[in-house]
């Protein structure tokens, strides 16, 4: 409370004292009985049902109540928000203003005073674009979108008032929903002899200006994301005995398995932690058969890709076509059902598999579908075939392992991997300054720790779980908005046992972020089939998504099977629709036997039941809190090894089994080491901060990067430099630069006339998980959010998905032509390249002795590391120009003109003015903010021209 | 190559040819055998669904305020004979011996934009295993663009989901502008760069790229920065300097949606595959194509402009001899019935509605298909999305049964589509 309350009085300036420890608060209840759904006032006080304590009369968001474990939970529509204080005014004659989007009353000592009305009718697209805006100062806050205000003048003696505002948040119009938000509900006053408002309070004075605000918001957010940390712990304290008693149990279990040996550590190898010594241990065995290896094809490294891309999708595994399998040289030489031996070895002419490859007749060929193996491929596998077709490893060619990598790099890397930014200047001055042994592990537990762990997993988890929410009118197979949800888990550290039960529940808020937004699949007609592939892919890296429609030819997983799992999240049995299903007719061609076969005639019913072969054991009852403990127990050892192997192909680049989200597909490549860390991952409590920390902190991690390698190195011999993310990107572009994002509100509806069914806010994105599509599929100029679809248009090019229809591990990260043009001449690119008041360089530009120390501390912020001789001599050259007289002694700042808010929202948006004012929107967005007159343009310039040149160099959206 | 092993496409062999070898046939047997010989395609997008029975299928004239239903304007004769369009298309009317108006195409989607909008450009319903690329997306993975330097899909409109590359990934999308004089995203140079400061930029990067032991993933991403400086360079952007065009032939195009058609011609001479044309300035008449309640009463403007730019289109292409070359398709989300709402605008339907093909050397026959007197159902020829979409793939010789791979996942082209044979008689 100490340090929030610090931040307030930053800007709490002038008359009132500042209290040390409580001082007065503003008192809020919530009451969510005794309201109608017509637009009325109740005839009797509502009762409260929540309370928490505000600094100010100035509200714009209540902090969610919490259910169950801890999640998010929707409020009665409509429900009342009650504030009321003791305020002592001086005495006078005072203007005061009320601003609010429900109907509000503000009352003083017992008589109200002013009173806002219902929200009136807006229509869909013709209502007027608001001009009757208050006006009241020369500092006056416009109305932001979606309000009603009124003011009045106020006589006092000088004495203490009771002050009370009520005010109807949401509520029903018509057959529509409107959102329980408050837009900006305000009381605001200003005294006798002053021009200026601030917020009604206590004890602090907060200006009611736009700068005021600003600050206001920043600090008030804070404070109320705290109160909601502080109701999830109390909502999860309520189920505490009931989850440790499962620790216990798990514990008891884990107790009595064998233990997982450690292997020793083979001479010379480097090692911090006993993930050091798996892999060493594998190294060895692999230079042990380096040391044999006589030459020839390697089976690892040249033939196994072909049959991996070409054949191993349906004869790899225990479940394959015509009963071959081609990944081990016994099943091969037996050949399958034909009984040919597929390979002889030494005789290519005489294996099968060769034969088939050429064959052109549709009844033999292979592969039956998709493009067929090239000559070069062929002969790669007859060469191979002809030597002996061994299985065996060539090996590694045995020389030392590289050390770890220097501190800055280490840094830059470990910063990316858990908070998805880069480090700042001042991280990076401690850390150099830091001259402990372990201060490593030491920055390791800081980086942990930092909230923005949570920010750089949420995006992970949305791709994986198919976040998929739709600002506009849901219909593309979209999901509520459970990135909140995801953010909070994150946030808290939930374990991930508690996470998977919490998201198989599906309780909880559905449009304010709640896991319930996941149970919604709009314009799906079979969607809890949906939610099962999702489950079953994250969690048990079983992939299903074939199984919604048919038998697949590479996986066991039947449509029986998914339609169980369905059957479970939807707690009755299920009927199989029409549409999940694939027509007789396409299946059955004349010639061969179809790869596909449909077991599940549409209209079956499926009974909830647990289809997997793997142990595990429930008692709940119910079917989803089974399906969530059949998921989560202990003894089902794949839920562990999935989360770690998840976390481990994140932080490594390469998962231990591949691909992470379908294991029917692979094989581990470090079997004990998979166990080990799933061992970890459930005698930890499946916290997966633990988990991060045992590898971050290993020497394998650490280690120095050989840039010769391309994909990722399954010996973890050295770090493979890998590309960042779109949101690492994004985000650290802004980061580096210290310029904020300042886009639109990820809205439609920012008015909130709309039914909360078909709009929904996203509020206004600070770091690139919160955005969503801009959703103008009516190609109206009107509908556009320019800036918000300029960062969008950089997320896209680097991979990020505007809709999430299907669950997705592993992101296209090749280059494309439009990512480094979007970086170079897109909007964005002129934002984070214009030194404008706003942008961090321009501070530094100024403070700088000499364009050295300039460009030493650009080089800092964008690669996190110093400059080559030649680099910085080439910089700092172009800088040295003006650079003497780049500060401009007396600047002319132009005052920003008030101007009152022209804003178009669903509501208004076919008004014959609202496209013209999207297009200069636009045209604004793609100006950039305006250059600061604090540095001469000359030199202004081409200090730009050097950013632009650091931030499109392809080192800044690589790791090290 | 093309794929022969669909299951979908044997089915049809079944039928007709069970003796011969599979690789000696067409892709579609029952199709006369010569190929599309098109190499671009311009597809229009009126957002917001264009109403057939007040352009291509007319109808008997009706009351939009006393709620007689109907045509709400006059109809004229074509160029082809029988086939009437709109009044408001009296340009059209003179050129429909080039242009097809299929009077019946059907969907089910009729209740949301964005989701009727995904499935004429993916030709797929949604699902929850699968994003689906657009057609744009699928034309760009199959036959990339005509010439080096230039993008394979532009598009003239706001992005969105349903345009995208789908699980094509990010390579096939598109390159987007909003407005003809705007240039597109990342490729224009900003307005206060300028050549000089660009050439400075380029010298400091240069010392930048420097490579030291890089990796080859750095040196694939260096490799498309070197293409991304000459795609953004003049050669390219040229194109998009409209002002090089004679005043008069401008004029003829019409206003900015004309603009954008011209902008399209310039781009197919440069190279460029496939264009989508977006005629989404809602403005003249408040609601662009989504003409409920007042959004009828300036339609006719609309209409207007889409005849001056689409005929200005046809004939320029044609003097230019790129209309045989490419393929003019008009889309819409879904259609809008003959009856009229309370305030004389019009609904949606998508039980029959008409889209429009132009150019590219098919047998144009002013129209195909036929709906009933108030065109309600559809009484002749139905064409579902996929088989408009096969047929557009057809003319662009991509095997629209061949199948794209999502991972493991063969996803045929079409949803078993099949082109309009009468087209490539």
């Amino acid at each position: 409370m100490r340090t929030i309350l610090t931040a307030i009085c930053i800007f709490s300036f002038g008359i009132t004292s500042t209290f040390a420890d409580d001082p007065p608060k503003v008192r809020v209840e919530i009451c969510e009985g005794g309201l109608t759904e017509k637009q009325e006032w109740p005839k009797d006080a509502p009762a409260a049902t929540e309370r928490f304590d505000a600094i100010a009369f100035g509200f714009f968001h209540v902090p969610f109540k919490y259910i169950d474990t801890g999640v998010r939970a929707d409020r009665s529509i409509p429900f009342l928000l009650r504030a009321s204080a003791e305020i002592t005014l001086p005495a006078g004659k005072h203007r005061i203003l009320l601003r609010a989007r429900g109907a509000t009353k503000l009352w003083i000592d017992g008589e109200v005073l002013l009173t806002t009305p219902f929200v009136p009718v807006l229509t869909d697209g013709h209502s007027p674009i608001p001009t009757n805006y208050l006006d009241l100062g020369p500092d006056f806050r416009y109305a932001p979108p979606g309000n009603r205000e009124r003011w009045t003048t106020f006589a006092s003696t000088g004495k203490t008032h009771r002050i009370m505002l009520e005010t109807i948040v949401g509520g029903k119009r018509g057959n529509g929903i409107m959102r329980s938000e408050l837009g900006e509900t305000v009381a605001a006053i200003s005294l006798a002899g002053s021009e200026t408002f601030h917020l009604i309070a206590p004890s602090m004075k907060v200006a009611y200006t736009d700068a005021g605000w600003k600050v206001y918001e920043v600090a008030e957010t804070a404070r109320l994301k705290a109160i909601e940390a502080e109701r999830r712990k109390k909502a999860f304290a309520k189920h505490g005995d009931e989850w440790a008693r499962r620790r216990a149990e798990a514990k008891r279990w884990l107790d009595k398995q064998p233990p997982i040996a450690v292997p020793s550590l083979s001479k010379g190898m480097p090692a911090h932690n006993a993930i050091d010594h798996f892999l060493a241990a594998k190294i060895e065995d692999a230079f042990v058969l380096g040391d044999k290896f006589k030459g020839g094809v390697d089976y690892h490294a040249e033939v196994k890709p072909i049959l991996q891309a070409k054949c191993f999708s349906c004869h790899q595994g225990d479940k394959v076509k015509g009963k071959l399998r081609l990944d081990d040289l016994v099943s091969a030489q037996r050949g399958g059902a034909s009984k040919t031996p597929a390979i002889v070895p030494g005789q290519p002419e005489k294996s099968e598999l060769i034969a088939r490859l050429i064959a052109t007749e549709a009844m033999e060929k292979m592969p039956p579908q998709g493009p067929g193996l090239t000559a070069i491929e062929i002969d790669t596998l007859r060469k191979w075939i002809r030597g002996g077709a061994s299985y065996d490893p060539a090996g590694l060619k045995r020389r030392p392992l590289p050390g770890l990598a220097d501190d800055l790099t280490f840094l830059r890397r470990a910063t990316l991997d858990t908070i998805g930014v880069l480090p700042t200047p001042s991280e990076i001055d401690a850390f150099i300054a830091d001259v402990r042994v372990d201060k490593r592990a030491r920055v390791i537990d800081k980086l942990l720790d930092d909230p923005r762990w949570a920010d750089h997993w949420v995006s992970y988890w949305q791709d994986v779980l198919a976040e998929n929410p739709n600002i506009l009118n849901p219909t593309l197979n979209n999901t509520g908005p459970f990135r909140w949800w995801i953010h909070e888990a994150m946030l808290d550290n939930k374990p991930m046992d508690l996470f998977v039960t919490e998201l198989v529940r599906m309780r909880g808020s559905h449009s304010y972020g709640g896991p319930a937004g996941f149970a919604m699949a709009s314009q799906n007609d079979a969607p809890f089939a949906e939610k099962g592939v999702i489950i079953a892919s994250a969690f048990l890296g079983v992939q299903m998504k074939c199984a919604r429609c048919h038998d697949a030819p590479g996986h066991k997983s039947t449509q029986k099977d998914l339609f169980s799992i369905a059957a479970m999240l939807n707690e009755a049995p299920l009927a199989v629709p029409v549409t999940s299903s694939v027509p007789i007719d396409k299946i059955h061609g004349k010639d061969r036997k179809p790869l596909i076969t449909v077991s599940l005639k549409p209209g079956t019913k499926v009974a909830p039941a647990w289809p997997f072969a793997l142990t595990s054991k429930a008692d709940a009852g119910k079917s989803r809190d089974d399906l969530a403990q059949r998921i989560t127990d202990v003894r089902n050892e794949r839920f562990a090894q999935v989360i770690a192997n998840r976390v481990w192909k994140r932080l490594m680049g390469v998962g231990i089994v591949e691909p992470v989200d379908d294991w029917e597909k692979g094989q581990p490549t470090h079997p004990e080491l998979l166990t080990w860390l799933g061992r970890e991952v459930a005698s930890n409590g499946y916290d997966m901060k633990q988990l991060a920390r045992l590898i971050l902190n290993s020497h394998a991690y650490q280690r120095v990067a050989d840039p010769m390698h391309k994909d990722a190195d399954p010996y973890h011999i050295a770090h493979v430099p890998r590309r960042l993310t779109a949101e690492q990107i994004v985000d650290s572009l802004f980061h580096a630069v210290g310029r904020p994002m300042n886009t639109e509100e990820v809205s439609l509806d920012v008015d909130g006339a709309r039914d909360i069914k078909n709009s929904i806010s996203m509020g206004k994105p600070h770091r690139s998980w919160m955005f969503a599509s801009t959703s103008n599929e009516r190609d109206r100029p009107s509908l556009s959010l320019p800036r918000v679809q300029a960062v969008i248009d950089v997320l896209e090019a680097f991979g990020w998905r505007p809709s999430r229809p299907s669950p997705l591990t592993d992101r296209d990260v090749s280059p494309n032509v439009l990512q480094p043009a979007l970086l170079a001449n897109g909007v964005v690119g002129t934002w984070l390249t214009r030194l404008s008041d706003e942008h961090g360089i321009t501070e530094l530009a100024l403070r700088s002795q000499s364009p050295e120390e300039l460009v030493d501390r650009l080089f800092l912020r964008v690669y996190t590391r110093k400059l080559s001789v030649d680099e910085r001599a080439s910089l700092a050259e172009h800088l040295r120009p003006g650079f003497a007289e780049r500060i401009v002694k007396s600047p002319v700042i132009v005052p920003v003109k008030r101007m009152p808010p022209r804003y178009i929202s669903w509501s208004n948006h076919l008004m014959p003015e609202a496209s013209e004012i999207k297009i200069q929107l636009e045209a604004a967005a793609r100006r950039g903010d305006p250059p600061t007159p604090r540095l001469t343009r000359e030199w202004r310039e081409r200090m730009e021209d050097v950013i632009w040149a650091t931030l499109n160099s392809p080192e800044m959206i690589f790791t090290r | 190559m093309p794929d022969f092993t669909n299951p979908f496409r044997r089915q049809i062999l079944a039928g007709v040819a069970g003796s011969l070898a599979a690789s000696m046939l067409p892709a579609h047997a029952n199709l006369p055998s010569p190929r599309g010989r098109v190499e671009h395609c311009i597809f229009i997008w009126l957002g917001g669904g264009m109403a057939q029975v007040d352009t291509f299928d007319p109808k008997r004239v009706g009351q939009p305020m006393q709620r007689v239903a109907g045509s709400a304007y006059r109809s004229i004769p074509t160029a082809v004979t029988g086939v009437r369009v709109t009044e408001y298309l009296p340009r059209l009317a003179e050129r429909m011996d080039r242009v097809t108006a299929i009077r019946s195409i059907h969907h089910n989607v009729v209740d949301e934009h964005a989701a009727a909008t995904l499935r004429v450009h993916t030709g797929r319903a949604t699902t929850g295993t699968i994003s689906y690329p657009s057609i744009g997306s699928i034309i760009a993975h199959e036959r990339g663009a005509c010439t080096d330097g230039v993008p394979a899909y532009v598009l003239i409109g706001y992005p969105n989901v349903s345009r995208g590359p789908g699980f094509l990934g990010p390579r096939v999308g598109y390159v987007y502008l909003t407005d003809t004089t705007a240039g597109p995203a990342g490729l224009t140079r900003p307005a206060d760069i300028s050549t000089e400061r660009h050439a400075n930029r380029e010298y400091l990067l240069q010392q930048l790229r420097q490579p030291n032991g890089r990796s080859i993933a750095v040196q694939a991403y260096d490799q498309a920065i070197g293409e991304s400086l000459r795609l953004s360079g003049p050669q390219f952007l040229r194109a998009f300097q409209l002002e090089e065009e004679a005043p008069a032939l401008r004029e003829r195009f019409g206003g900015e949606f004309g603009q954008r058609c011209l902008l399209a011609r310039r781009l197919v001479e440069r190279g460029v595959r496939f264009i989508e044309v977006s005629h989404n300035l809602n403005f003249i008449n408040g609601t662009g194509w989504d003409t409920h309640n007042e959004g009828q009463l300036n339609q006719h403007l609309l209409i207007r402009e889409l005849d001056m730019a689409v005929a200005g289109l046809i004939d320029d292409l044609e003097q230019r001899q790129l209309l045989d070359r490419t393929l003019i398709a008009i889309g819409t989300e879904f259609g809008r019935p003959s009856s009229f709402d309370t305030r004389g605008g019009r609904a949606h339907q998508a039980a029959a509605f008409s889209l429009v093909l132009a150019g590219g050397g098919l047998r144009h026959r002013g129209a195909y298909g036929a709906t009933d007197d108030l065109c309600q159902r559809i009484t002749q020829n139905p064409v579902s999305i996929p088989d408009f979409h096969a047929t557009i793939y057809r003319a662009l010789n991509i095997d629209p049964a061949k199948n794209l791979y999502d991972g493991s996942r063969p996803v045929p082209i079409t949803d078993g589509g099949r082109p309009i044979a009468e087209l490539f008689a």
